[in-house]
């Protein structure tokens, strides 16, 4: 193949944007004859506008925000996992004397940090300031699911900010915040340094739970289907080869480079090991549940209203025809039982067992204790 | 109307806030970062900030009012023709404003912006090719040194020789007189 265009890609310094960054160094964008350039971003809302006005032909994205941008479609999933809560050293002190035995649980650590804020308060102090990366972000929802469950409101009992990922480590140094959700390496970084303890990781709230996608905008897949077939070929089998034990120590080498991550190749590498999914389990298909779930969780806390139909939402940006077209055509290339271990039910249930029914996602945000429904 | 200028990068900033000063009335604040404390204090009307930034996702939150921030913030070109959406994106800034002030105001502060941030890659530009012509410069003088003690020429005939090569190659003179220091350099063993 030839003749294809020259495409501009980009991405934001964390450990999931392996795809990108092997498609382009193992020369997988290049057999499908696409000559791309990646461009790290500072911001996910940069990353929006520039892939909105054309800037910019896709980029790694925050699932959520693909699905609340007006004309996204996620093609394929990045990743699953591979972010985490982390508190800091003093923080994690204070919950373990309010409640030794939840701080020994991680499902129930947040317990704990019930305990403490209890206690803050009748001692007058400020509420406890928590950072996410992004208000339409699975770190979001995760850190706000988390405090719900132990009958935290997060918008009344703490202070949520949003914070850069790059940033987070330094203000939990400086005091800043108590504590954040942001994904790998940051959580390692954290504790690498001894700033902080992580509590909750997100293979354990939600196993095999979504996180990022590769996003382009409605337009732009129709004028050039060819070329994003093309690139979701180059980066399924990316995401196979990064899932690949045998090739850690090279994808370890090339993430901790400093136009890429740009940390230290330990950090990088611990978070690989046991968390991260790539490819295996169908890692890479779109999945409608998780599209659900997700605006489930934005209807739950108010940032979507009753007037929008979150089925329709989610079959116009989540696309996983696109992903199996693309992964089809590489039969020979995968292992295609693992590209479509979709036909087993999802494993979704989160930590706390509640079931979700992807048919009644308003039910669902209605059900739960802490809420700011419209 | 009060205007927060963000800007990693020093220069560049300071380029926008001089060139707003000429829009009045005005009071302009320049940062390098997004302090919500330090913001809270000053109270924007408008907050302009780089896209390369990375706090632009800590202003995009405050999108969603809370109980922390009264002061709705939409983002300006949001409710603008998509054409200034575009033109805003590709100049690298990006406009927050309150809520309910007038789109022509926000306008002309940001048309000065993006004047100023095209200006600053232009100048950038300018003194990247500077360094380039005087590093090359200085190149050709050391290869013309070379020239005229290994070669026993006089400087013209040293340049002349370095120009044909030039001529010959199809090459800058700078890249023949770096290549020809490179080799000088080999040859001596300095590359060992």
């Amino acid at each position: 193949m030839s003749g294809l265009a020259d495409l501009t890609l980009g991405f934001i310094p964390l450990t999931d944007c392996a795809p990108l960054v092997v498609a382009k160094a193992r020369g997988f964008f290049a057999e499908e004859g696409l000559e791309v350039a990646l461009s790290r971003e500072a911001s996910w809302a940069t990353i929006r506008d520039k892939v909105t006005v054309g800037a910019l032909d896709g980029a790694h994205m925050l699932a959520p925000m693909a699905l609340a941008a007006d004309s996204m479609l996620a093609p394929l999933a990045l990743n699953q996992n591979g972010s985490a809560i982390t508190v800091s050293s003093k923080l994690a002190a204070m919950m373990r004397e309010a409640d030794p035995a939840a701080m020994d649980a991680p499902l129930i650590t947040a317990q704990a940090l019930a305990g403490v804020i209890e206690r803050r308060r009748g001692q007058g102090a400020p509420p406890l300031t928590f950072a996410v990366v992004f208000p339409h972000s699975m770190h979001n929802y995760f850190l706000r699911y988390w405090l719900g469950q132990a009958g935290i409101d997060p918008d009344r009992d703490v202070r949520l900010v949003v914070t850069p990922p790059p940033r987070m480590v330094e203000h939990l140094r400086s005091g800043e915040i108590d504590g954040f959700c942001v994904g790998a390496p940051w959580n390692a970084v954290a504790v690498d340094e001894g700033l902080g303890e992580m509590l909750i990781k997100a293979s354990q709230f939600w196993p095999g739970g979504p996180c990022k996608v590769f996003g382009v905008t409605a337009a732009w897949a129709d004028r050039h289907g060819d070329e994003l077939r093309a690139a979701l070929r180059a980066l399924i089998r990316a995401a196979a080869w990064a899932d690949e034990p045998g090739n850690h120590a090279e994808l370890v080498a090339l993430l901790s480079r400093p136009e890429h991550v740009g940390v230290e190749a330990e950090v990088v590498a611990r978070a690989l090991k046991s968390e991260i999914v790539f490819h295996r389990d169908a890692a890479g298909l779109p999945r409608r549940e998780h599209a659900l779930w997700f605006l489930s969780q934005m209807v739950r806390w108010g940032q979507v209203g009753p007037e929008v139909d979150l089925e329709a939402v989610a079959d116009r940006v989540y696309r996983p025809d696109l992903f199996r077209e693309a992964a089809l055509s590489l039969g020979p290339v995968l292992e295609l039982a693992q590209v479509f271990a979709d036909a087993a039910p999802l494993a979704s249930a989160l930590f706390d067992g509640a079931p979700f029914d992807p048919a009644n996602a308003r039910a669902y945000a209605a059900s739960f204790a802490v809420r700011r429904v419209r | 109307m009060r205007v927060l200028v963000i800007d990693p990068d020093p220069a560049r900033a300071a380029l926008v806030a001089e060139g707003l000063a000429g829009v009045q009335p005005l009071e302009v604040r320049r940062a390098a970062t997004f302090d919500e404390r330090e913001a809270a204090d000053f109270a924007p009307d408008v907050v302009v900030i780089a896209a390369d930034s990375p706090d632009r996702d800590t202003l995009e939150s405050l999108r969603e009012a809370g109980q922390h921030n009264p002061r709705a913030v939409v983002m300006f070109v949001d409710r603008s023709e998509p054409g200034l959406a575009e033109q805003a994106v590709r100049a690298g800034v990006a406009a927050y404003v309150v809520d309910g002030l007038a789109p022509a105001r926000v306008r002309s502060i940001l048309d000065v912006a993006m004047s100023r941030f095209a200006l600053t890659q232009q100048l950038r530009g300018d003194l990247a090719k500077a360094k380039a012509d005087l590093e090359s410069r200085k190149t050709v003088e050391r290869a013309k040194g070379l020239l005229m003690k290994e070669r026993g020429l006089d400087e013209d005939g040293a340049y002349r020789l370095l120009r044909k090569l030039a001529m010959d190659r199809g090459k800058p003179i700078g890249q023949v007189a770096a290549d020809l220091l490179a080799f000088a350099g080999v040859l001596k063993g300095d590359a060992s």
